[in-house]
């Protein structure tokens, strides 16, 4: 029999197949516990990303044929466009800071992101995980929904429904869809 | 004999304790030193855009009551019973460019409107509009430095 | 293949042509398992042994492959990210971030430069299509609950992540020079500047001066093709490590049971 040094934690074997790929904390192994539920990655996902690849390119290649993307006149300091519009993303705050400018522009993004930024820290629950709209956490879905349909009426509002001297306008009425 | 040795700690340790936050001392110093000499060189140090020292023309060129307006300057000259005054053309809601109107100053973005002495009076503009300097040049022109902001309302006497 | 085995094959090869045998020996020295893996083997080797797939695990759970779990967001944020690199190199070949030769540019590239349209529209829309993709990936990791433990810290990133997309999109806006980029950048940044204490020297900082002008241009060029893409990558490098670590995607059996039963 082989003398074994016990000081070692892991043992030199020739006879070993296995070697020690990492090491996880935890009290089960993730795979250990379904292993009907794990695939290869090639060609299970490979393949899945290869096809979406495909697709997205595609889409991209097509659309730019027949959309262009816009270019107006020159940039000039002099005359500005009426209504002057930030890019559709910040139109939200925008129209925000038509009413207060301290809130749009600085209370309510400054929110958002510290606010998101905790988010996995305020709701640390483990249920309703892996599952759309769990019922378990529909309080958490619900703000967080009616977080993103307001800001979505915001940019709306902003993109289609604000015409010169950023009056309210109804876009299918002056035909200002733009 | 024995001799007693009470030690709370080794004293080896302490010493190791205080080099290694000596240490850490001064990586974070040297870092914060970088960091902010950095920023520093990104600071724009010169003023690469237009001149911010104009020359407009002879106080007796304006009129009084019109608003003479510098279009590519940003500036409107206005001549009153008070003086002279050079008003910023930037709006103070979001920076885009206004125009004169009958009341004073409108801004065609979202809408804000100005009095002749650039008070707001509607819209969505928080402030009033900038003040520059004005003076009188060596050759008698009148002078504007945009760089210098001045409290609204006090007009310069020729 | 037990590489015993591929030992044994290299050696009979010496019967083979000179060509065969070095193209053989070429293909070994890059791709050492063999052509497509067929065995378990050979497709974990296939994963691990190459640095372009290794950012995946070797095996990876049915329930994250479903479609209808991910729709795929996170993957096609990381395409478009793939596509923004290359047309957005590309068009730096004829792109020229001067206030006066910019715009002229853009022209050339829509009416003289072959094939220049195609490159300046699939650039634009598919850095339209990221800013929305990387918003309702967000939405669809915050409604399945993929940010509870252990993967505060990836949906932390994720933020950063979504902050550097609104970011680089903000600062391409700019680029072409024409009235929708100038106002815009100026209203944007003005919308900065009301920020108390640092927001008038942050409008400085990014415009180089007081006005969006030339210092602006080459200000905001450089933060889009090089910080903020570098920034980018390392951040999604980690983004895409940690998924590993956090031990795949988000899975049912990570609930814990509740009083009424394990809610699988
Ligand atoms: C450039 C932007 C981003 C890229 C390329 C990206 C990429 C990915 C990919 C490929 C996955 C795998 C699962 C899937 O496809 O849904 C993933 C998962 C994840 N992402 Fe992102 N992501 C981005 C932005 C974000 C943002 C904005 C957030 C949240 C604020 C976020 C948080 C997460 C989290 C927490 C996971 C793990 C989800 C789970 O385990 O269910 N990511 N990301
Ligand atoms: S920029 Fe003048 S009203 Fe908005």
């Amino acid at each position: 029999m082989r003398e074994i040094d016990t000081k070692q934690v892991f043992t030199k074997d020739a006879n070993k197949t296995y070697g020690l790929m990492e090491l996880v904390k935890g009290t089960k192994p993730t795979v250990g516990l379904q292993p009907d539920d794990m695939v290869f990655t090639w060609p299970h996902l490979l393949i899945r990303e290869l096809v979406l690849f495909v697709v997205v390119t595609a889409f991209l290649l097509v659309s730019a044929f027949f959309f262009d993307a816009p270019l107006e006149e020159i940039a000039n300091p002099n005359h500005p466009p009426n209504p002057a519009k930030a890019p559709w993303y910040f139109l939200g705050l925008q129209e925000l800071v038509s009413y207060s400018a301290f809130i749009g522009g600085v209370l309510v993004p400054t929110f958002i992101v510290v606010i998101l930024m905790l988010v996995p820290f305020i709701d640390r629950k483990k249920i309703g995980i892996g599952k759309w709209f769990a019922k378990e956490r529909s309080f958490a879905n619900g703000i967080f929904l009616t977080f993103l349909i307001i800001m979505l009426i915001l940019i709306i509002v902003g993109t289609y429904f604000r015409g010169p001297n950023w009056e309210f306008v109804i876009p299918w009425e002056t035909g200002g869809l733009h | 004999m024995k001799k007693n040795y009470t030690r709370t700690k080794p004293p080896e340790i302490d010493r190791r304790k205080f080099l290694t936050s000596l240490g850490w001392t001064g990586v974070g110093l040297s870092t914060l030193i970088a960091s902010i000499g950095n920023l520093l060189y990104l600071k724009p140090a010169i003023d690469y855009g237009p001149p911010t020292l104009l020359r407009v023309g002879k106080p007796e060129d304006f009129k009084e009551g019109i608003k003479e307006i510098f279009e590519t300057e940003r500036v409107a000259v206005i001549r009153d019973k008070k003086g002279f005054a050079a008003i910023s053309l930037t709006c103070t809601h979001l920076g885009c460019t206004i125009r004169t109107s009958e009341m004073g100053f409108e801004c065609p973005c979202h809408g804000s409107q100005f009095d002749n002495d650039g008070f707001v009076t509607g819209g969505p503009a928080p402030k009033t509009l900038d003040w520059y300097q004005v003076a009188i040049a060596p050759n008698g022109e009148l002078e504007i430095d945009k760089s210098i902001k001045i409290t609204p309302g006090t007009y310069f006497k020729v | 293949m037990k590489i015993k085995d591929e030992l044994i094959n290299l050696n009979q090869q010496k019967q083979k042509g000179w060509f065969k045998q070095f193209w053989s020996n070429l293909y070994r020295s890059i791709f050492r398992y063999g052509k497509i893996p067929q065995d378990a083997e050979g497709q974990s080797y296939a994963v691990f042994n190459n640095l372009f797939l290794h950012i995946h695990p070797v095996k990876v759970s049915r329930h994250s492959l479903k479609f209808s779990y991910t729709f795929g967001l996170g993957i096609i944020a990381a395409i478009l990210f793939l596509i923004l690199t290359f047309t957005g190199v590309w068009l730096m070949f004829y792109y020229f971030p001067s206030a006066t030769e910019a715009y002229n540019r853009m022209l050339d590239l829509r009416s003289s430069v072959d094939f220049g349209f195609v490159l300046r529209n699939v650039h634009k829309w598919a850095a339209e299509a990221m800013v929305v993709v990387v918003i309702l990936h967000m939405a669809r990791v915050f409604f399945t609950g993929g940010y509870k433990p252990p993967r505060e810290f990836n949906w932390m990133i994720g933020v950063v992540l979504l902050l550097l997309t609104l970011g680089l999109s903000f600062t391409g806006y700019l680029l072409p020079w024409d009235q929708l980029a100038f106002w815009a950048i100026t209203v944007g940044t003005s919308i900065a500047g009301y920020a108390p204490i640092i927001g008038e020297p942050l409008r400085k900082f990014l415009l180089g001066g007081d006005t969006v002008g030339q210092e602006a241009l080459i200000r905001f060029y450089v933060l889009h093709v090089v910080i903020l893409p570098g920034l980018m990558v390392i951040f999604m490098a980690i983004h895409f490590w940690r998924i590993r670590k956090d031990g795949g995607l988000s899975h049912p059996s990570e609930n814990e049971p509740t009083k009424k039963g394990n809610s699988r």
